[in-house]
């Protein structure tokens, strides 16, 4: 077998896994997306199932807005989550930094405690979390989701920093020594643009974490100019029935600005670390 | 202040925000729950708690239903985190070379990670559904199946749409996270072994691999972590039936806490689980040789 | 300049004045001026959110107190209420749900009511008096919620199959348990994909058939000593016809792991003919079905005695927290929702039964009106309200053992006598201990409006 056949052959081969993992992804979104433009009648029709809208509607979605308050939820959400995100990437920056660059004693029980954090059902730790929360006087506000959603994002978003500031060779760092830079201004000026795309796949991780977080948004606020989007559209499910359409409809309103910080932020992702100045 | 002690203090500087933060908010809940396993913690009568040595935990061992649990528990962790892990890694692989519309598709196969769980649960609760539910149509006119399945009916199929929901939602992390790894291996090593005439398979296993490793252990280590703790998918989409065949240890304490009051032996449940999960970590950690790879 | 200020000044104390005038001429309406309240509704909704802050408006209006409407999603609300009770922060009025309630009295995190309703009593319905009430305070020894509006059950059936059948129903003459279980058989048609009933087999799935099996104990659940009465052989086979419907293929495979979202989508969509649910799911219908497609029939009598063996509930009745600091003011509140005017709107909004005597004739619920069925069988002097499960709190039973016995036999793993008697068994012991821990408790007995 010759060289280019082997070529191509690998490549129609990973032409169908790519299209596997498309369809598995696209279906059923499609199939959120569908059921979101019909009508209640047609959603439930045990007699036959569409894959179309045989009759198209928006009502869904205008529901979505009249019955909730969607635009202050989207609101709460934004502010919550974008503070979240930018509060933990710049704890992890500083606690990656410091776990990837020294040793020092308690550091393997400090990695120990990360990782106990997340090993405990957050259902628990939370009636205790309210109690403490409620001496602090800050139940019902965003303030307490900013601090819930920051601690249980940190571990970890620590740990991943940390691992991507190994991934740098600490030779640039002492170039940028010799040459007379503080240790601070080194972080700042050489090792983070270097690393920004491991900052912005913490990022998202904290952003995704706090924008799809629901329990702690249940039980730490109560009034609903407070509520969250997730807490919004758990309210579309009734003790009799769920409103299925008006919940596909806010489950894609709820994934744009997801699916739209994607499209920006996936190429600095992938285009890894190693690119640039970093080569050994 | 000389230079060694200011040395010796640098480090702290650096990890003590996030320390704090997490010893005041993260210390306290994790404390009470742990004695809370060895109290009469009812919530029903909060004011008079006593320590009741580990009745909790006899309680919790003794419950007829402990091995089903456990066996579900397992099935459902290590079903959801290989099958989740291995196509993680054939996406990443396959998303290594640049291709036309790469970052489109990238963006599109992603999502399902950006998703609220309680939704998908939902979602996959619905399309599964024996009678109306999508799956079951779309297999019949495939000629896959010629009768509808009760798959939220069946004990076995229950718990495997669980997983497959799972799966569904965790392809995108190890996706990301194996490529974003990828990303970072060195081209140069590969041009050294194809003059060396390897395989792609060698060169998989010999090179990409051990570059990678690192990633892999404390990815599919966090992930085990959290999917065994998970129990939003079950509570939706099954709620842990027929009878208990879709519970697993976590879900089943949930709906325990909730039911019964009975917060301690939640919190044994609790404990249990930081156990199990604290000997996985350890043994994990040991047997991948993380020491080596990366140090911890 | 200077007389301007002083002029502000002036008119500023003279309305001020001119408010005093007003608060001391009302002060009786106007004694807790200046509370604030928080209420909690745990099921909200666009509708029901709209009215309650409309009530409270005015409410505050009337009497100078400020509430608070704080909400949480439905699925969610009884783990929420524990944990606000667990820390002592309980809203001053909540909402509750029927099944919360041995919790919450057992827990003491609301108050016993009977003395602020005092004669007040009067003014509210037979069925709320002797039926409501009255089993609040067998089980609980006390009032502890008003309800919001009444619901009873009924049987949904699809119309138009009936009548492609030649099924001739009618909701005054009413059927009973085999004549009911006759018509299931009749419409079930796998073919057509038509299924004769929405079987409940998940959460919630012994309590219809709990009313059907006390069909047969005169719609008691002990004798006095907390006997259970029903693990007899007529019971036993009441048992086996009930689960029969599954078994035999009247109702989808699937059903074994149904809640009330697949029973209630499964009829409104067309896959089964009948549904056996609260008054309340009129109004899921009345949205998604044309008026031809359904009609109720009242739940059957029972074959044994000809009884009306039903459940009646508040949808979400009210009652006050024990962390309330102002319970007077909190009573308030409850007395203003539960006026006559503003219950009647709240109960058409809803889709309950009136709990007032004077609430206004409406054709809603007359003769041809989408509730006629449900008020019908309110007004029957062969109605009884059954026994419930024990005064003792059997939340974990009816989250897992109830169902899951059930769920066992569907499946092959026991047999119906094992199933049946573990649950039996499992409550009588429950039952007995509660009543060697409160030897003055009478065992309740089952309801009539007559006695």
């Amino acid at each position: 077998m010759g060289r280019k056949v082997k070529r191509r052959l690998i490549n129609v081969v990973r032409f169908f896994i790519l299209l596997f993992f498309l369809l598995l992804v696209v279906l059923p979104i499609y199939w959120m997306l569908v059921t979101s433009f019909k009508t209640n009648a047609e959603i439930v029709d045990a007699q036959q199932i569409t894959y179309y809208p045989h009759v198209f509607t928006t009502e869904n979605y205008q529901s979505l807005f009249n019955m909730l308050d969607y635009g202050v939820y989207l609101k709460n959400s934004i502010i919550v989550t974008l503070a979240t995100a930018v509060f933990v990437v710049i704890l992890s920056i500083f606690g990656g930094y410091g776990l990837a660059r020294y040793k020092f004693r308690g550091k393997g029980t400090m990695l120990l405690y990360f990782l106990i954090t997340q090993m405990i059902p957050s259902i628990l730790v939370i009636i205790p979390m309210y109690i403490v929360y409620s001496n602090m006087g800050i139940i019902n506000t965003r303030l307490s989701l900013f601090i819930f959603y920051a601690i249980t994002n940190l571990p970890f978003c620590v740990i991943t920093m940390r691992s991507f500031f190994e991934r740098i060779p600490y030779s640039l760092e002492e170039a940028a020594w010799v040459d007379g830079c503080g240790r601070f201004q080194t972080l700042w000026k050489i090792v983070l643009p270097v690393m920004f795309p491991g900052i912005v796949a913490v990022f998202v991780f904290a952003f995704i974490g706090a924008w799809n977080e629901l329990i702690a948004g249940t039980i730490f606020i109560n009034t609903p100019d407070m509520w969250t989007i997730p807490v919004g559209l758990k309210s579309l499910i009734g003790k009799y029935n769920v409103q299925w359409g008006a919940l596909m409809a806010g489950g894609i309103l709820a994934l744009l600005p997801t699916g739209i910080m994607f499209v920006f932020v996936q190429k600095y992702v992938v285009q890894g670390l190693t690119s640039g100045a970093v080569k050994e | 202040m000389n230079l060694k002690t200011k040395k010796k203090i640098m480090p702290y500087l650096f990890v003590l925000p996030v320390l704090i933060l997490l010893l005041i908010m993260y210390g306290y809940p994790l404390v009470k729950s742990i004695i809370m396993s060895m109290q009469d913690y009812k919530l029903t009568s909060v004011g008079d708690v006593a320590f009741n040595h580990f009745e909790n935990f006899k309680k919790m061992f003794s419950d007829t239903d402990f091995l089903l649990l456990l066996k579900n528990s397992l099935i459902y962790v290590v079903i959801s985190v290989m099958v989740q892990f291995f196509l993680g890694l054939l996406l990443a692989l396959c998303l290594k070379d640049k291709f036309r519309g790469r970052g489109i598709y990238q963006s599109i196969v992603f999502l399902p990670w950006a998703f609220s769980s309680f939704v998908v649960g939902l979602m996959f609760r619905w399309s599964f559904n024996g009678e109306y539910g999508v799956v079951n149509d779309i297999l019949m006119k495939l000629g896959i199946i010629d009768e509808n399945v009760a798959w939220l009916g069946t004990p076995g199929l229950s718990l495997a749409v669980v997983i497959i929901a799972m799966i569904w939602m965790g392809i995108p992390f190890f996706g990301i996270m194996i490529l974003a790894a990828l990303q970072s291996v060195p081209e140069d090593i590969y041009e050294a072994a194809d003059i060396d005439g390897c395989g792609m398979f060698r060169k998989f296993f010999s090179l990409t691999l051990p570059y990678i490793k690192p990633t892999i252990i404390m990815t599919v280590l966090l992930r085990t972590i959290w999917i065994f703790n998970s129990f939003d998918l079950i509570v939706i989409i099954t709620g842990g039936g027929p009878v208990n065949y879709s519970q697993t240890l976590p879900s089943y304490m949930y709906s325990k806490a909730f039911s019964s009051y009975d917060f301690g032996l939640a919190s044994a449940f609790g404990v249990l689980l930081i156990v199990i999960l604290g000997i996985y970590a350890t043994l994990f950690l040991k047997l991948s040789n993380y020491e080596k790879a990366g140090d911890f | 300049m200077k007389k301007k200020v002083l002029s502000i000044v002036l008119a500023a104390v003279m309305t001020l004045g001119m408010a005093q005038i007003c608060v001391a001429e009302s002060n009786d309406s106007k004694e807790f001026e200046g509370v604030s309240l928080r209420f909690l509704d745990v099921s909200p909704s666009e509708s029901r959110q709209a009215y309650y802050e409309e009530a409270f408006a005015k409410f505050e209006e009337e009497t100078g107190i400020s509430v608070t409407y704080e909400s949480v999603p439905w699925d969610d609300a009884a783990n929420k209420i524990t944990v606000l009770g667990a820390s002592d922060q309980l809203p001053d009025v909540l909402t509750t749900h029927s099944g919360w309630l041995g919790q919450l009295t057992g827990s003491e995190w609301i108050i016993p009511l009977t003395d602020y309703l005092g004669d007040s009593t009067e003014e509210y319905t037979t069925a709320v008096n002797k039926l409501f009430w009255q089993s609040e305070k067998d089980r609980y020894g006390d009032i502890y919620t008003i309800p919001d509006g009444m619901m009873v059950k009924g049987i949904f059936v699809r119309k138009d199959w009936c009548e492609e059948l030649g099924i001739e129903l009618d909701p005054e003459k009413g059927w009973t348990y085999d004549e009911y279980f006759d018509v299931v058989k009749k419409l079930t048609d796998p073919e057509k994909k038509r299924y004769g009933v929405s079987y409940r087999g998940a959460r919630g799935a012994f309590d219809p058939l709990m009313t059907y099996l006390q069909n047969y104990t005169g719609g008691n659940t002990y004798d006095s000593e907390g006997n259970i009465l029903i693990k007899s052989d007529e019971c036993l086979e009441a048992f086996e016809k009930w689960t029969g419907l599954y078994l035999d293929g009247y109702a989808p495979e699937d059903s074994i792991n149904w809640g009330f979202t697949e029973m209630v989508d499964n009829f409104i969509g067309g896959l089964t003919g009948t549904l056996m649910n609260d008054s309340e799911v009129a109004a899921t219908c009345l949205a998604n079905m044309e008026d031809d497609q359904w009609m109720v029939m009242p739940v059957p009598k029972s074959d044994k005695d000809g009884k009306l063996y039903n459940l009646i509930n508040g949808s979400y009745s009210l009652s006050i927290s024990s962390d309330s600091e102002n319970p007077d003011a909190a009573w308030k509140l409850i007395e203003f929702l539960t006026r006559t005017d503003n219950s009647s709107e709240y109960c058409r909004m809803s889709g309950l039964i009136p709990i007032k005597k004077d609430a206004a004739e409406d054709e809603m619920y007359g003769e041809g009106g989408p509730y006629y069925t449900f008020t019908m069988q309110l007004n029957d002097p062969n109605l009884v309200v059954p026994a419930t499960m024990g005064p003792f709190d059997y939340t974990d039973m009816h989250q897992g053992m109830m169902h899951e016995e059930i769920q066992k036999y569907l499946l092959g793993d026991e047999d119906a006598k094992t199933a049946l008697y573990t649950i039996a068994d499992e409550l009588e012991s429950r039952m007995k201990t509660y009543l060697e821990e409160h030897p003055d408790v009478q065992v309740e007995t089952a309801l009539t409006m007559d006695d």
